[in-house]
């Protein structure tokens, strides 16, 4: 193939990390090629807004097919994708690996908590000891929260609470009030002495940038036809391809960074997911934002003769301190919310609180079992039914007929459930590599994952639901489910969070880490890495807004090096 | 009594029994069982706005009418709110139970077979089918199967009230029963009724809290 246009940059990858950078480098001017592996998407004309679960195949329910369920806006994914495997490492716990093929990735679908990490969360290692410190500190990447916050929308309260950063004034959105359950959550956890904090979520309450305020209805996970909700492809991409600097190819599964001459990335190679066809383009940078695992993946893939182990692994650390989040949930049956009556608790489909770490001093006293915090999400309410519904009838006095649907329309609304999302510290058992044998459907090596929990992640999933059952009680309820207190137990599966970072992580020392505080590759100058592979840590609070305010930083500084022509 | 109506029009009908002619093979190609999707399924990118369950049914007319018959003892119509072989919940269980997904496999045994033990048990007790006998008699077989948990039409009890409630409450005509008043656009989200907080604020009061 001819390439007719000269490029400045190649993106790999258009979820948050490559969208924002497309974002950047599209409005400063440079010439820019997406490389999206799945397929094209609006979510303007594809969203099943109001559709109902009764037009749905199987009311809805998940299916292997469509893991979170018929109007989830995957496209081609969910934990496994079809004729593109992942393994496990034999004597391993199991890692599990969501992914879509769609433009916008996972931000079609994503949970849309933004959380800023905090002053702590930058210098893990010099306030504990366990894990590293990253090459740059909250100070230096808050002005780049304030600019990300702006752009996307984000909803939030100042609460001033200890490394839980609050945004400038002017900035977030304020949240819709809380729903009836929310408020009795609120008061019996600050009975408990844990303050809750307004919900920090990317939904909009206000129009802006052409886009709508959020309407109270139809969940997020579809996608936002109104694109109150964040999603790449609503937000970022459209204003980058306006600026007429932005070519976006899908189906385009990149492979391998191509070397050129002087120890210069020329550019990349791709299958057309279509015609089988491989093709190489080239340009004067190449940025990798494929995802974590699949970043690291095209680097190891990219080994010759001059980088045996894989591109920019002089280090020996591409896809080394893979992390996800910790995660244990438990529910709720709570008596008095029984016949509260019909109330609107659709709202903005997140819950409107949350509930921040709250340990941080117990924890610097020695006083908890575990080194590092977790936040609580909350759930409840009269939401849209699904198959799950029947299970309120577990509360009935009734068994059937007359009586039933009485008994229903009391219990409607009375459970709850929690999730804790809670740090992970880095370790030497969690990381992917290739499989010696195993390959995709294209004939390229897959990733096999190694995964271990730590004590520290274990003891946490315990607390967790002690936090949690400690709640219900208090609020005159029966747990219904997530009893256990054996955090082995109780912890969720590596990777089942979706929140998998790590494996390129930046540092300051290119012994240790594959790329500097700007997301260049030590050994390849003009290769950068802007996804979640470059984090050193993963703090509780969830990384998507910190993986686009890095790429807004570092596309940035990226941009500002062309210009001088140093790259 | 006039039976069952199906709410299947005849041309979906068709195209079930086409897509069962020309039956897909599972592919040997594949190395492991986690990433195998399941053959036959709605795929991994359909169309959400016009969704379709494209598996052929497996109910005869004689069973969806049976389910018809139970999902009504269970659900029957009560004032404004239909009964639920109205709003089409016995197609829905025959939707379930035919599909290819791992996950209705379960249900699909126990309401298989329940529906045949109901089908011979109701004769043994009433000397007629079940759709035919009074409300007492039908209630009464209801209650046998829902108390007595170690037999094992308890089971199809269990399944099938799962469905019935699930598949019923999914509807519009659940949401008005239920009191689910959501899914429509508004420009300020209203929260909960003052009343409603109130009443919540006294019993959150009364555990001191």
């Amino acid at each position: 193939m001819k390439q007719v246009t000269p490029y400045d940059v190649i993106i790999v990858g258009s979820g948050a990390g490559g969208g924002m950078s497309a974002y950047v480098l599209a409005k400063r001017g440079l010439k820019v090629l997406m490389l999206e592996a799945g397929r094209d998407y609006k979510p303007e004309s594809e969203t099943p807004m109001f559709n109902t679960n009764d037009q749905a195949p199987l009311r809805g329910a998940s299916t292997p097919d469509k893991p979170f369920g018929f109007y989830d806006a995957t496209v081609d994914g969910g934990w496994t994708v079809p004729g593109e495997p992942y393994t496990n490492a034999p004597g391993n716990e199991e890692f599990l690996w969501w992914r879509p093929r769609m433009l916008g990735g996972r931000t079609n679908h994503w949970g849309r908590i933004s959380l800023r990490f905090g002053e702590y969360d930058f210098k893990p290692y010099s306030r504990d000891g366990l894990g590293v410190d990253w090459p740059i500190s909250y100070d230096e990447l808050a002005p780049w929260y304030d600019k990300t916050e702006q752009l996307i929308g984000v909803t939030g309260k100042a609460h001033g609470l200890e490394n839980t950063p609050d945004s400038p004034a002017g900035i977030l959105h304020e949240p819709p009030t809380p729903r009836l359950h929310e408020i009795m959550l609120q008061r019996g956890f600050e009975n408990m002495g844990i303050p809750v904090a307004a919900m920090r979520a990317a939904i909009l309450q206000k129009p802006m940038n052409g886009r709508q305020a959020c309407f109270y209805a139809t969940n997020c996970g579809r996608g936002c036809s109104i694109k109150a909700m964040f999603q790449t492809t609503t937000v970022l991409l459209p204003p980058a391809v306006a600026t007429g600097n932005l070519e976006i190819i899908t189906d385009a599964m990149v492979y391998t960074v191509d070397m050129g001459r002087n120890n210069k990335a020329e550019g990349v190679t791709y299958i057309d997911r279509k015609t089988g066809e491989h093709k190489s383009v080239t340009a004067k940078v190449v940025v990798l934002a494929a995802s974590a695992a699949e970043s690291a993946r095209i680097l190891l893939n990219s080994k010759n003769s001059q980088f045996p182990d894989g591109l920019a692994n002089s280090s020996g650390t591409v896809g080394k301190y893979l992390m996800d989040t910790v995660g244990a949930g438990s529910g709720g049956h709570i008596p008095m919310l029984e016949g509260m009556g019909p109330r609107n608790d659709d709202g903005m489909t997140n819950a409107h609180i949350y509930v921040p770490w709250w340990g941080y001093q117990q924890q610097a006293k020695k006083k908890l079992d575990f080194p590092r915090g977790y936040h609580i999400e909350v759930g409840g309410g009269q939401r849209m039914p699904s198959m799950g519904i029947a299970g309120i009838a577990n509360n009935s006095k009734v068994s059937f007929g007359k009586g039933l649907r009485e008994e229903m329309r009391a219990q409607y609304g009375t459970s709850v459930h929690f999730a804790g999302r809670g740090e992970m510290i880095p370790n030497d058992d969690c990381y992917a590599e290739l499989d010696p044998s195993v390959k995709d459907k294209f004939g390229i090596p897959v990733l096999r994952f190694h995964w271990k929990w730590s004590e520290y992640e274990i003891k946490q999933a315990a607390h967790m639901r002690k936090t949690f059952h400690q709640l219900i009680d208090n609020l005159g309820g029966r747990v219904t489910w997530g009893k256990g207190t054996d955090g082995k137990e109780a912890i969720m599966r590596g990777g089942e969070i979706i929140h998998e970072v790590g494996c390129a992580r930046m540092g300051n020392d290119p012994t240790t880490s594959v790329v500097n505080k700007w997301g260049q590759s030590w050994d390849v100058d003009n290769l950068f890495i802007l996804d979640g592979a470059v984090l050193p840590s993963n703090p509780d609070k969830n990384p998507t807004l910190t993986i686009m305010s890095l790429a807004m930083r570092n596309a940035t500084y990226l941009a500002d090096q062309v210009m001088k022509r140093n790259l | 009594m006039s039976g069952y109506q199906s709410k299947i029009d005849r041309r979906t009908a068709l195209k079930w029994i086409s897509i069962a002619m020309a039956s897909v093979t599972i592919s040997t190609q594949a190395r492991a069982k986690s990433y195998i999707k399941t053959p036959n399924g709605y795929g991994t990118d359909p169309n959400l706005v016009n969704p379709s369950a494209p598996w052929p049914r497996i109910m005869s007319k004689k069973q969806l009418q049976l389910t018809a018959t139970l999902t009504d003892i269970i659900l029957p119509a009560e004032q404004a709110h239909p009964a639920a072989s109205t709003v089409g919940v016995p197609d829905f269980i025959n939707e379930w139970v035919s599909s290819p997904y791992d996950q209705t496999k379960k249900d699909k045994a126990i309401i298989m077979k329940g529906l045949s033990w109901v089908e011979t048990e109701a004769v043994h007790c009433f000397g007629q089918p079940l759709e035919l006998c009074t409300n007492e008699q039908k209630n009464a077989f209801m209650q046998t199967m829902a108390t007595e948990s170690n037999k094992p039409e308890h089971k199809f009890f269990v399944s099938l009230k799962r469905l019935t409630l699930g598949g019923y409450y999914t509807t519009p005509a659940g949401f008005k029963d239920i009191g689910y008043i959501g899914n429509v656009p508004m420009k300020t989200y209203p929260g909960p009724s003052a009343e409603q907080v109130k009443k919540l604020e006294k019993s959150m009061a009364d555990l001191g809290i």
